[in-house]
């Protein structure tokens, strides 16, 4: 056993302690499903602490646990009567995601009063310094229900690189977040393949009333992307204000601030060589190099129509 | 409806991790109780467990000890035994030990439970141990409603969080560059944290915190007071581009078929209006203008900065001469 694992159990144990202390006579059914014990786990526990307690370690320096008709009491360790306190890590875990909920809409009122009486505990003298917020985007709500309710669900969704727009038909089997965006994992039946679509980039999304039998073991909710062969790849040089890209996405470092980029579709690359201009250079993949040429010269044309004060036209 | 189990079972309980168990809850109980401030040597004498006839194996079980204890969350300070100060010794300081009771309900501590479950930190939903320290839950139930990644290691945001709690000066190295900092808050937004509060000259600054390397905090807690007008809530913007040096406003048009997505984008500061056509001409705040030609480009030729002149100039240039 490591060292995390004993300062787990040891953790139960200096819990356990005080709610036995303050709750004498608790049956050790109650007792092990508050904390997760399994009879005799509870019971080794005990055993274990009945031979600890103060220097002289005599019967009246020992404590006393004991489980009668199946009632447990522990007395001369009024020393563990309070519970220890939280780490830092665990009261921003607990708190944070407790935020999380709340801000999406997702928490019951429950949640709202603990986190507020949590607050006031673990940081007395910040209050409002910590802020979560997982807005949730339209859709999210109605993909749910249709998770929950086994419902096929009719998408118009445009891809986020290429900006292509279409019309699906997917069995939806979870809705995520992750890194600030939420996802729908499904099986897409245009595309008769899994898919995960990022949920802002679904225009309109309507729930049919036909079921469908939901797989047995469905993907992990993640966002995943494997280079495919039918890809396009291209080999992209990064400026300095470039580097985050390659923190960025998916992308495979070729050292000398070279990465190969691939994507299903050319539109994806070619949009984020507009977007980085002079900071990035494309040094292989003609297919995109054609598309950033069309796109630059696209914008030129937009551009050259108007004047650049005033009045918007086409 | 399913049972959330608290813990994986312990299946063996190992004789030897038996014996630290019992040895740590010893010296637990001898450290809140003798009221004084006990050299390593008596403890090494005093508390059972520590019958070690070699002075190097008794110093390596009892750096280990202390580390358990740390990560435990207790908090053990070195003090001198005794006015002339000759010898140190170790001492639970107030408050070092146990958790003020918050006066929680068993329903908040399940729907605290349910929150852990569901979302997770540095791609890991949080153990029961803290859970535990508030009391346990009693029979949890529940589905899954929400499944969320707040990214980002914990142990980084655990030392933030207590640089904010203790108001203690957090040095960190970002992006190269040595910083000493007051850490006002940690703000979660647009799916990044965000360290938010002021370089000791008192210039107000937000971090990414997934590119702060390096970090310590000084010792000194209460170190700064956060300003009374300073909220972490809108320290960091809705938009990206409404933070940055500049300040300008931007006038732009958006196509109809784009319209939807940009309405969606635009943060709650823009100035939306619609054509005829389903076209949006909107007005909004830019304080980072290279953020803003990068979100722009995004839309190729179906938006258009219309004004002012030098932006859209500079969303030119970066879109560069016939290629």
């Amino acid at each position: 056993m490591t060292s995390a694992k004993t300062a787990k159990r040891l953790t139960r144990i200096l819990s356990m302690l005080p709610y036995v202390i303050a709750n004498p006579g608790v049956s050790v059914g109650d007792l092990s499903e508050r904390f997760g014990y399994r009879r005799q786990e509870l019971i080794d526990d005990l055993n274990l602490v009945f031979l600890t307690g103060l220097p002289g370690y005599g019967p009246g320096d020992l404590i006393d646990a004991t489980v009668e008709d199946d009632e447990v009491y522990v007395d001369t360790a009024d020393y563990f009567a309070r519970p220890l306190r939280l780490t830092p890590p665990e009261a921003l875990a607990l708190l944070a995601s407790g935020m999380a909920l709340t801000s999406a809409g997702q928490g019951p009122p429950a949640l709202e009063s603990a986190i507020s009486k949590l607050s006031k505990v673990v940081a007395p003298e910040a209050e409002g310094g910590l802020v979560v917020d997982l807005k949730e985007p339209e859709f999210v709500g109605l993909l749910r229900d249709a998770v929950e309710g086994g419902l096929v669900v009719a998408l118009t969704y445009t891809a986020l690189g290429s900006g292509k727009t279409t019309e699906r038909s997917v069995e939806p089997w979870s809705v995520f977040s992750a890194n600030g965006n939420w996802y729908l994992s499904a099986f897409c039946r245009t595309a008769d393949a899994e898919r995960v679509f990022r949920v802002d980039r679904i225009r309109e999304a309507a729930a049919t009333d036909e079921a469908f039998t939901p797989p047995e073991a469905a993907p992990p909710p993640e966002v995943r992307y494997t280079p495919g062969e039918e890809d396009v790849r291209t080999v992209i040089g990064l400026g300095p204000a470039a580097q985050w890209v390659a923190e960025y996405y998916p992308v495979e470092d070729l050292g000398n601030g070279k990465i190969r980029f691939s994507s299903g579709d050319p539109a994806v690359a070619a949009r984020l060589l507009l977007r980085l201009g002079e900071d990035a250079e494309l040094i292989e993949g003609s297919e995109v190099a054609e598309l950033l040429s069309d796109y630059r010269q696209r914008i030129r044309v937009r551009y050259a129509g108007t004047s650049p004060s005033g009045l918007s036209g086409k | 409806m399913q049972t959330i189990h608290l813990s994986e079972p312990w299946r063996v309980h190992n004789p030897r991790v038996s014996k630290v168990i019992e040895r740590i809850l010893n010296l637990l109980a001898f450290l809140l109780t003798v009221g004084r401030p006990v050299s390593a040597e008596e403890i090494r004498f005093t508390v059972a467990g520590y019958e070690q006839d070699e002075d190097e194996a008794f110093r390596r079980m009892f750096e280990r000890d202390k580390e358990l204890l740390r990560q435990l969350g207790i908090s053990l300070e070195l003090q001198a035994t005794d006015a002339y100060e000759v010898e140190y010794g170790y001492v639970v300081p107030e408050g070092g030990y146990e958790l003020p009771d918050p006066g929680l309900t068993d329903e908040e501590r399940a729907a605290l439970w349910l929150a852990a479950q569901a979302v997770r930190l540095g791609g890991q939903p949080s153990g029961p141990e803290a859970i535990f320290k508030l009391g346990g839950v009693p029979g949890a139930i529940g589905g899954e409603p929400l499944s969320a990644d707040l990214g980002e290691e914990v142990g980084l945001l655990g030392d933030l969080f207590t640089a904010v709690v203790e108001h203690r000066i957090a040095e960190f190295t970002y992006r190269e560059k040595a910083r000493a900092f007051k850490a006002y808050g940690l703000v979660h937004r647009r799916g990044h944290w965000y360290l938010v509060g002021a370089l000791l000259s008192g210039d107000i600054r937000a971090f990414r915190v997934d590119r702060i390397t390096e970090l310590s905090l000084r010792d000194a807690t209460g170190a700064f007071e956060r300003p009374a007008d300073f909220d972490v809530n809108r320290s960091i913007p809705d938009a990206p581009w409404e933070a940055g040096p500049e300040e300008m406003t931007a006038e732009v048009v958006f196509d109809p078929e784009v319209a939807w997505w940009a309405r969606r984008e635009m943060g709650a500061n823009a100035e939306i209006s619609e054509e005829a056509d389903g076209a949006i001409r909107a007005t909004m705040p830019v304080a980072h203008p290279e953020a803003f030609i990068g979100w722009l480009l995004g839309f190729v030729d179906q938006a258009e900065c219309i004004s002012p002149p030098e932006l859209r100039q500079r969303l030119l240039d970066r879109v560069g001469g016939a290629s």
